[in-house]
C-alpha cells in the first residue's frame, strides 16, 4: 500500500500529467473567481478533453480544475460578498464583515490558510478510508440520512442570535427555508408544488440565483448608499497587509479547523446530503466555540473563525466526496458525477477493482488534490495584497462590474431571465433581512436541506415502517442534534457563570 | 446602381446557399433541454464534435443547454421561435410526447409537426434484483412472498414507471420506495441492502451488472444488444388493456435520443441532417469515442421516429386516462 501510495505521487509529477494539472488549475482558478459559473458545469464541459488522455493526466486536470474552485471561491465571496460559488456563501457573512473593517487581507489569509488545511485533511481522509471505506458509506442508510439532515438543520440555533427572539427568528427564517425546498414537483406523487404555473420552477428553485440575491445584492446596494469604498473608512495604505496575520489565526485555532475540516470530509463521505450542508453546519459549528455573549455577538461582524470554518469544510468535502465515487461508483456531489463520467472514458470501471488493482490512480488522485491546493494557495498569496486593494476602489466604480458578474452569474444557471427575477426578488428578501436582522443563514441551511430531510424521512417511513427510529445510530444522531440546539443556552449560561464569578 | 443590385442579389443568395445545403462558414446550434452533464447532453456533446465532417460545408455545431419544465422550455422554444433555416436542431426529453398526450399545462407544440432528423439511440429499460437474493428469473420474483423493494426517484422516470405497472398490471410483489435523488443514489441504497432491486435504462445499470452486483430479470419493448433472453413485460400483460399501457409507456424509448428541427425547415435541408446523422454515427472515430464512454448510440431515421410517436398520440380516449392514472411525466 505504502508502494502504490509513493507511485501515485511519480505518477502525478510525470511532466505531461504536471502539465495538465497546472492548465486544469488555471481554468479552475477563474472559474471560482466568477460568480454563477459553478465547478460542475465546468467539470461537463471540460470533460470532451480528456479523450486521449492517459487516466493519469486526465484526473491531474479535471481534478486540479475541481479542487480549486472552492478556494478561488472564497476570495470572490470575503471581497465583494458576492458568493464565488453556491458552496462558497457562509465565509461571507464574516469574511466580507472583515473586509468591510478593513481586513481583507487578514480574511483572505485566514479563508486561502483554511482552505489548503482543509484540502489536506480531506485528502488525508480519502488516503486513510480506503481500507474502511465501504463499512463506513454502507452504515448510512435512508434513516440514518434523514437524521443527519435534522442535525444540519439543528445548527439553526447556533446561526441564530442568541435569546428568546433571536432563536424564534433563525427557527422561522429556517422554516421559510424548509417552505422553498418545496417548490417543485414532488418525487412521491408526482405533483407541482407552488410552482405559481411556471415552467422556471418545476425543478425546484435553483440555489445560485437565491443565494447571490440573498446575499450579494443587499451588499451592492449598502455599498451604493454609503458612497464610499468597500472598507470605507480604513486608510487605503492599512489594507495592503494582514495576509500573514490570518495565516496565524488558522495555526491559532487549529482544532477548530481540524474539527471544521473533519465535518466537511464527513459531508462529503456521504453521498446525496450535498455539498453546499457542509460550509453552514461547518459555520454554525465555528460560532459554538465562542466563549461568552460578546465574542458570540461578534459572528457577523467579522470574527475570523466565522472564515476559517466553512474554509476548511469547503475544501475537506472534496476529498471526502471522492471515496463513494471511487468505492462504489456512486458519486458523492454532482461533480463528482461527471467525474465518473470522466472514469468511463478511460476505460476504469469505479468500485472495489480502485481500492485494489488500480489503487496506485486512486493514490494519485489524492497527491493531485494536495498538490492542486497548494500551488493555487501559493500563487493566490502572491495575487493576495493586489486583489486586498480592491476594497479600497471606489463604490461607484466598483458596483458596475460587480452588479454585471452577480447577473451574468445567476443568468448561467438556467440561462432564464427568470433566473434574474429571482435574484431580484432574493435580493429583497435579502435587504429586509439584513435591516430587520433577520438571519439569513437558517434560510440557506433549510432551502439546501429541506428535500433531502423530506426524501429520506418518506423513504425511511416507506421502508421500515416506525423501526427505522430504534437503530442506534439514528438514536446517536437524535441525541447530537439536541446537543446542537442546546448549546447555546448552554454557552449562554456559561458565560454568564464566568461573569459572576469574576464580579 | 448596377452594385447596388449586385448586393441585392448576394444577400438574395444566402439563404438560397443554404437551401443548397453549403453550410460553409455557417454555425449549427444544437438546443439541449437540460443542464450539462446528463445523458442527452453528453450524446448531444459527442454528435456535436463528429457532426461536421459529414454536413456540406462543414459547419461549426454548438451545443447550447436550455434546461426547464423537463425539456418543455427547450422544445416550446424551438417549435415557436427558432427559425426554419437549418441552423436549429433541438434534443429534448423522450417523454414529451406523454407530456402533450397527457395535456401537460405549458406545452406549446405538436410532436408530430417538428421537422425530425431522428433518434440517436435506443433505450431499453430493463429491472435488475440484487444478486444474492434467492429470485433468478421474473418468474421466480412473481412467486415471491415477502414484497420486494425496488428503490426509485418518482413519478415520470422509468425507475417508478416501470416497476409501477409490473405491479398493478401483472400483480408482482413490489414496495416501491421513490424519492431517492439519483439513480446513483439509489445503487448505493441497493448496495447496503436498503432496496432489492431498480429499474432503469440498460446504460445507467452495465457497470453494477458487470460487476455481479445486480442481474436483470424483465425488459421493456425497446431493445438493446445482450437482452435477447429477458422477458418482455408487454408479453406478460393479462389483457388487451394492459398491454396497451406498457406499450404506450415504453414507446418513448425508441426514440430515446430524439433529434428534430424546427417545423417548416425546408425538406431537403432536412435529408442532408438525417444523412448526416446516419453517417456521424456509424464514423468509427465516433464509435471508439462512445465505446470510451459506455455509450450505445444506434440512429432511428426520422420517418420512423414521427410513425411511433403517431402512434403513441393516436390511442383511443378511454386508453389514455386509465394511462394517466399510472403515468405522469417526468424527467
Amino acid at each position: 500500500m505504502l508502494d502504490a501510495f509513493i507511485q501515485g505521487l511519480l505518477l502525478v509529477v510525470q511532466w505531461k500529467a504536471f502539465a495538465f494539472m497546472l492548465l486544469g488549475i488555471g481554468v479552475g482558478f477563474w472559474v471560482g473567481l466568477l460568480p454563477g459559473l459553478g465547478g460542475a458545469t465546468t467539470l461537463a464541459l471540460m470533460l470532451p478533453f480528456v479523450y486521449n488522455m492517459q487516466p493519469v493526466e486526465a484526473f491531474a486536470f479535471l481534478l486540479g480544475m475541481h479542487s480549486v474552485v472552492a478556494t478561488t471561491g472564497d476570495i470572490t465571496s470575503v471581497l465583494f460578498g458576492v458568493p464565488g460559488e453556491a458552496t462558497t456563501a457562509a465565509i461571507i457573512l464574516d469574511g466580507h464583515a472583515m473586509a468591510k473593517k478593513g481586513e481583507a487581507g487578514r480574511a483572505l489569509g485566514a479563508a486561502l490558510g483554511s482552505s489548503l488545511v482543509g484540502a489536506l485533511i480531506g485528502a488525508a481522509a480519502l488516503a486513510l478510508a480506503i481500507p474502511i471505506v465501504r463499512p463506513l458509506v454502507l452504515t448510512f442508510g435512508s434513516p440514518e440520512l434523514f437524521m443527519l439532515a435534522i442535525v444540519g438543520l439543528a445548527f439553526i440555533a447556533s446561526l441564530s442570535a442568541e435569546g428568546a427572539r433571536g432563536m424564534a427568528r433563525g427557527f422561522l427564517a429556517g422554516g421559510l427555508g424548509l417552505f422553498l425546498a418545496m417548490i417543485g414537483q414532488d418525487p412521491q406523487a408526482g405533483i407541482a408544488r407552488f410552482t405559481l404555473d411556471s415552467m422556471y420552477l418545476w425543478q425546484g428553485l435553483d440555489i445560485v440565483p437565491v443565494l447571490v440575491g440573498l446575499f450579494a445584492i443587499p451588499e451592492i446596494v449598502e455599498l451604493v448608499v454609503r458612497g464610499t469604498s468597500i472598507a470605507g473608512n480604513v486608510a487605503p495604505g492599512s489594507i495592503r497587509h494582514g495576509a500573514l496575520e490570518g495565516v496565524k489565526d488558522v495555526f491559532r485555532n487549529f482544532w477548530l479547523t481540524l474539527r471544521c475540516g473533519l465535518i466537511g470530509t464527513f459531508i462529503g463521505i456521504t453521498p446525496g446530503l450535498g455539498g453546499s450542508v457542509a460550509q453552514w453546519m461547518a459555520y454554525g459549528h465555528a460560532t459554538q466555540s465562542a466563549r461568552n455573549s460578546e465574542e458570540r455577538k461578534r459572528f457577523g461582524e467579522g470574527d475570523v473563525r466565522g472564515v476559517i470554518g466553512p474554509g476548511a469544510a469547503c475544501n475537506s468535502k472534496e476529498g471526502g466526496a471522492l471515496i463513494p465515487t471511487i468505492a462504489f461508483g456512486v458519486p458523492g456531489s454532482t461533480s463528482m458525477a461527471i467525474l465518473l463520467g470522466g472514469f468511463f472514458l478511460l476505460g476504469l470501471v469505479p468500485g472495489p477493482d480502485m481500492l485494489t488493482t488500480h489503487l496506485t490512480v486512486t493514490f494519485s488522485m489524492v497527491w493531485t488534490i494536495v498538490l492542486a491546493n497548494v500551488i493555487t494557495v501559493l500563487v493566490c498569496f502572491l495575487l493576495l495584497n493586489r486583489l486586498t486593494s480592491l476594497t479600497a476602489v471606489p463604490g461607484h466604480l466598483l458596483v458596475p462590474v460587480i452588479l454585471v458578474l452577480v447577473f451574468i452569474g445567476s443568468y448561467t444557471s438556467n440561462s432564464s431571465y427568470a433566473d434574474i427575477l429571482v435574484t431580484l426578488i432574493f435580493g429583497a428578501v435579502g435587504y429586509f433581512m439584513v435591516i430587520a436582522k433577520w438571519p439569513r443563514a437558517p434560510l440557506v441551511l433549510g432551502l439546501v436541506l429541506g428535500k433531502i430531510a423530506e426524501n429520506y424521512l418518506y423513504i425511511s417511513v416507506a421502508r421500515y415502517d416506525a423501526a427505522w427510529l430504534k437503530r442506534p445510530v439514528v438514536v446517536a444522531l437524535l441525541i447530537v442534534a439536541v446537543a446542537v440546539v442546546l448549546y447555546p443556552a448552554f454557552q449562554a449560561w456559561r458565560g454568564r457563570k464566568k461573569a459572576s464569578a469574576h464580579a | 446602381m448596377k452594385l447596388t443590385r449586385f448586393f441585392a442579389a448576394a444577400l438574395a443568395a444566402i439563404p438560397m446557399a443554404a437551401a443548397a445545403q453549403n453550410f460553409a462558414g455557417k454555425t449549427v446550434t444544437i438546443v439541449v433541454g437540460y443542464k450539462p452533464g446528463g445523458g442527452y447532453d453528453a450524446t448531444a456533446r459527442l454528435l456535436a464534435r463528429h457532426l461536421p465532417k459529414h454536413i456540406p460545408g462543414k459547419p461549426t455545431v454548438i451545443v447550447q443547454n436550455m434546461p426547464g419544465g423537463n425539456s418543455i422550455v427547450a422544445a416550446n422554444h424551438v417549435y415557436n421561435v427558432a427559425k426554419p433555416d437549418g441552423l436549429t436542431i433541438a434534443t429534448f426529453n423522450r417523454n414529451l410526447p406523454i407530456a402533450q398526450l397527457t395535456k401537460v399545462e405549458g406545452v406549446k407544440f405538436d410532436m408530430t409537426k417538428f421537422a425530425w432528423i431522428g433518434s440517436a439511440a435506443n433505450e431499453a429499460t430493463i429491472l435488475a434484483i440484487r444478486s444474492d437474493l434467492p429470485y433468478k428469473t421474473f418468474a421466480d420474483l412473481r412467486k415471491a412472498k415477502e414484497p420486494i423493494v425496488i428503490g426509485s426517484t418518482g413519478p415520470g422516470a422509468n425507475t417508478y414507471d416501470f416497476p409501477l405497472l409490473l405491479k398493478d398490471l401483472v400483480g408482482v410483489n413490489f414496495k416501491i420506495v421513490s424519492g431517492y435523488s439519483s439513480s446513483a443514489d439509489i445503487m448505493l441504497a441497493v448496495e447496503r441492502k436498503e432496496a432489492d432491486g431498480r429499474a432503469g435504462s440498460l446504460t445507467s445499470l452495465r457497470t453494477f451488472i458487470d460487476r455481479g452486483l445486480v442481474h436483470p430479470v424483465i425488459r421493456a419493448r425497446a431493445m438493446q444488444p445482450g437482452l435477447e433472453n429477458l422477458p418482455v413485460d408487454e408479453d406478460l400483460a393479462p389483457n388487451a388493456r394492459a398491454k396497451a399501457i406498457m406499450a404506450l409507456r415504453s414507446a418513448p424509448e425508441q426514440v430515446a435520443r430524439p433529434y428534430v428541427m424546427p417545423p417548416g425547415t425546408p425538406a431537403d435541408i432536412v435529408k442532408t441532417m438525417r444523412t448526416a446523422f446516419a453517417k456521424a454515427i456509424d464514423d468509427p472515430a465516433l464509435k471508439a469515442e462512445e465505446k470510451k464512454a459506455k455509450m450505445d448510440l444506434d440512429f432511428t431515421d426520422g420517418d420512423k421516429a414521427v410513425a411511433i410517436l403517431r402512434d403513441v398520440l393516436n390511442q383511443p380516449k378511454d386508453i389514455v386516462d386509465e394511462f394517466s392514472k399510472y403515468v405522469k411525466f417526468g424527467e
